[in-house]
């Protein structure tokens, strides 16, 4: 095997160069280019995924599109480690879901990959959650990177507050829980002096701070500028919130106009985040479909859930992702939530596996369900 | 294109309750069916109630049970004819409704006919009630030494959360056999068949069919179930753990329930069975047990356990297995599944895909397209997990068949039906340890989704536990002799 070092500083150049382009620019050459100097590196040294590719008859020389490329389905991170250096692994994230430790994904990430993900969060945010310039107070309503150094999204919201917070941003869940009463003073302050606040964090986090609001009476009108960045979905830690009802809950107790919401897609096992396009297209006076936007340096596939055939826009299927900043671990994914490809993007429904079983037979989902009560 | 309509419900012939009935479309390529339901309402739901037990009261209760199994013998046999009509709009509507294949369907209605037939009725009743005139009349006991009667509850309320086709009628049936009313409730997944099946008891005795509906609504609503509840005396609930304990804490007192929560079956093959000679028949019923029904029944093995050291490695019987999965796909194919379900059984071939490029002994074997089947063989993981079920096969190696009951002892609650060859002399005492373990039914590969009408169901007597004795004791023998019972029906 070849030392990659000449090689891989040279595409991460190029890789990093193309996000930094902007996240408008449409280069299917220059993607397709990078993609396949990414799949040859990955392919060439990582031994698990070569033999994945070549049980499937696939090899770099054989193939010249992206979306040719095998994709690994999201599980199999909790089988194997994926990386490019794998002895030179700078940070791992393990994906969420469950207590049982067997049944978390590691995901690991080189110096070199966590600079690509870094610009991937730099560049996507300061056109789809920031393109006004504003600086505000970020506010997480998530646990701090000592406390969760593992999650991802955590990872990602610490970064938002270096690059676009000012200095009085925080995390605001603690060892302890969730510190409400510390986030009800912030937003007083944010109120009183006129300082646009962005709060972020986990939707179900958003819903359980609005049910205690309406319980106690509370409202606020945040200071122009201010905006939600809401992800995930809720499972069992909120009760459940449409995005109507959602953005009408932003309104009446943060005062924050529905134009300021933004919902985001991020998963561990890649490495961009996907911004709904409604604050961007607000600024632009558009009025648009909302949907998920895709960066220049990732594709979004919808396939059919048996065949694994790509399907036609507006079709709902499984979201599959190729995200050229995953070129550490593994570039091309195949995920188990439901979407479609609509105008401006893709949308994303949910979790496919959380439709319930329909025989009599004792199920995965309600197995574990048996076991974490239990526990 | 076609449309088909179907019903949703089934009322008796003489139920008069002002209803606006709305419609629900299924379609999947060039069918059509509209599906007619009536909403269901706290009120609509006693009337039915009280409805049924006045009919009861009529017809039912004073019916013979030699009647009664005759009914029912007359509309299984009606089912198992492949022109009967409405076995015929069965398998234009469940297919479309469920996505099984049509052949599945079929398979599975033979199979549920097959056994509800006069004999299987009589062997039930004698094996858990001993004298079927029991239920007709006050009959001499010797044990006793007096004369005993046994009473069925005016009404049972039967939950179906399932969307096993054919599973209903046996409720009914079940319900009629002790002359109880039966007020079924049928889930989203498969609301059609038990419709059908009471359609075919009206055509043959309306008068019993006067005894039985089905109606659909929302799992959950409480003032509905509340309606159901207080106005019957014993409940049959199908349905997940869950399910059935919300609804358990809602049922009063005074009602018998009966409980059949989700469980899971499995299989053994010691290895004096894993030779050769016999390999394949053994692959074609394990195929079997897989197959029907599509793995969704809890009858259905969620694994099975090869012991090594035998005549064909686990590995090879795999091979043989793939097969038989193939060739089972071509005669009844798997039907169509959810998103969710694709998905987990593609996420799960990948990680077991990646076990065995790391190396380690695993095997796994596909359907050459899309998610049809998978087998995967394994050293066990000396834990129990569920399968993804849908004809995902897994074939646990083990170094003795004793590694199985150490292993599936933490999910003894769960277990259901065992298939079972081990072939030598450890059996009998294998069999008594599967017993302790909570397994309801063990039988041979090949037989798993086919119990007969006399086992007993999750380990319940289901007939017994819906009946009430009542016992006539140390009178003056004189007074109930002059009556000469006999018994009518040649036990």
């Amino acid at each position: 095997m070849k030392d990659i070092t000449q090689e891989l500083k040279q595409l991460d150049k190029d890789i990093l160069a193309f996000i930094q382009k902007s996240i408008a620019h449409d280069d299917e050459k220059g993607f397709n280019d990078l993609a396949m100097r990414a799949f040859e590196l990955q392919f060439e040294h990582i031994p698990l995924y070569r033999r994945y590719c070549q049980r499937r008859e696939i090899t770099p020389q054989e193939i010249s599109s992206w979306d040719q490329i095998p994709p690994l389905p999201t599980d199999v991170f909790k089988e194997a480690v994926f990386s490019l250096l794998p002895d030179q692994i700078a940070r791992t994230f393990t994906t969420s879901g469950t207590s049982n430790i067997k049944e978390q994904g590691n995901v690991s990430y080189d110096e070199g990959g966590l600079n690509l993900m870094d610009a991937t969060i730099r560049t996507a945010a300061s056109e789809m959650l920031f393109p006004d310039g504003v600086r505000p107070m970020i506010l997480v309503l998530a646990p701090p990177p000592e406390i969760a150094p593992q999650m991802v999204m955590v990872y990602g919201m610490n970064r938002l507050i270096e690059y676009f917070g000012l200095p009085q941003s925080r995390f605001l869940i603690e060892e302890i829980g969730f510190d409400i009463k510390s986030l009800i003073d912030a937003l007083r302050t944010a109120e009183k002096e006129g300082v646009p606040v962005a709060i972020c964090g986990g939707s179900f986090g958003f819903v359980n701070f609005f049910d205690y609001c309406i319980n106690k009476g509370i409202e606020f009108h945040l200071p122009a500028g201010s905006r939600c960045l809401d992800a995930g979905g809720f499972k069992g830690r909120s009760r459940e919130v449409g995005r109507e009802e959602f953005l009408d809950l932003c309104k009446g107790i943060l005062g924050v106009q529905r134009g300021f919401c933004v919902n985001l897609l991020g998963m561990t096992e890649i490495s961009s985040q996907y911004y709904d396009n409604t604050l961007k297209n607000h600024l632009q006076g558009l009025n648009t479909q909302r949907a998920k936007s895709i960066p220049p340096w990732a594709r979004v596939q919808v396939v059919d859930p048996d065949s694994l055939e790509p399907l036609p826009e507006g079709e709902t299927g499984l979201l599959r992702h190729f995200d050229l900043a995953n070129r550490g671990h593994i570039c091309a994914i195949q995920t188990d939530d439901l979407g479609s490809i609509v105008p401006g993007g893709f949308e994303v429904y949910g979790r496919a596996r959380d439709d319930g079983s329909r025989g009599c037979s004792l199920s995965i989902d309600e197995m574990t369900r048996i076991i974490e009560d239990g526990s | 294109m076609k449309t088909v309509d179907a019903n949703g419900y089934y009322f008796p012939p003489d139920f008069r309750y002002p209803i606006s009935y709305t419609t629900k479309t299924y379609k999947h390529e060039d069918v059509t069916v509209h599906l007619k339901i009536p909403p269901a309402t706290p009120d609509l739901v006693a009337a039915l109630a009280e409805h049924l037990k006045k009919n009861r009261e009529k017809h039912l209760s004073r019916m013979p049970i030699e009647r009664i199994v005759a009914v029912l013998d007359k509309a299984s046999r009606l089912w198992l004819d492949k022109d009967y009509p409405y076995r015929r709009l069965a398998l234009q509507t469940i297919p479309v409704i469920t996505g099984f294949s049509s052949e599945a369907v079929e398979a599975s209605i033979d199979v549920e006919m097959e056994t509800s037939l006069e004999h299987d009725m009589w062997q039930a009743l004698r094996s858990e009630i001993q004298n079927p005139l029991y239920l007709d009349d006050f009959q001499y006991s010797d044990e006793l030494d007096g004369y005993r009667r046994a009473f069925g509850p005016e009404l049972v309320v039967s939950f179906f959360s399932e969307n096993i086709p054919s599973l209903p009628h046996l409720l009914f049936m079940r319900s009629a056999l002790v002359k109880a009313a039966c007020l079924g409730k049928v889930a989203s997944g498969e609301p059609t068949f038990a419709a059908l099946y009471l359609k075919t008891i009206e055509d043959i005795d309306p008068d019993m069919a006067g005894c039985m509906a089905v109606l659909y609504w929302q799992g959950g609503d409480e003032e509905v179930e509340r309606a159901a509840f207080n106005h019957a005396d014993a409940a049959v609930i199908f349905g997940s753990i869950e399910t059935c304990s919300s609804i358990l804490k809602r049922i009063p007192n005074t009602v018998k329930a009966l409980v059949h929560g989700h469980k899971m079956g499995f299989g053994v093959i010691g290895k004096n069975r894993m030779h050769h000679k016999d390999a394949e028949d053994l692959a074609v019923g394990v195929a079997y047990d897989h197959a029907m029904f599509d793995q969704q029944a809890c009858l259905a093995p969620q694994v099975y356990y090869l012991e090594e050291g035998g005549e064909i490695s686990p590995g090879e019987f795999a091979r043989i297995l793939a097969d038989a999965m193939s060739s089972m796909e071509e005669k009844m194919p798997r039907g169509r599944l959810s998103a969710g379900e694709a998905a987990l059984i593609h996420q799960s071939r990948g990680r077991y895909e990646i076990k065995e490029l790391s190396g380690e002994a695993v095997q796994l074997m596909t359907s050459v397209y899309g998610t049809a089947w998978t087998i995967v063989c394994e050293k066990s993981p000396g834990r129990f997990s569920p399968s993804p079920l849908n004809r995902f096969v897994r074939l646990w190696r083990v170094k003795d068949i004793s590694q199985v009951i150490r292993e599936l002892k933490p999910v003894g609650p769960f277990l259901q039906n065992a298939a079972v060859a081990v072939g030598d002399e450890r059996e009998p005492d294998f069999l008594r340890e599967l017993g302790e373990l909570g397994v309801a039914r063990i039988t041979s590969p090949g037989n798993m989704p086919v119990p007969s009408m006399m086992w007993h169901h999750d380990g319940i007597a289901t007939l017994a536990a819906l009946l009430r004795w009542c016992d006539v004791e140390k009178m003056m023998k004189s007074e109930y002799r002059t009556r000469n019972y006999e018994c009518r029906v040649n036990a």
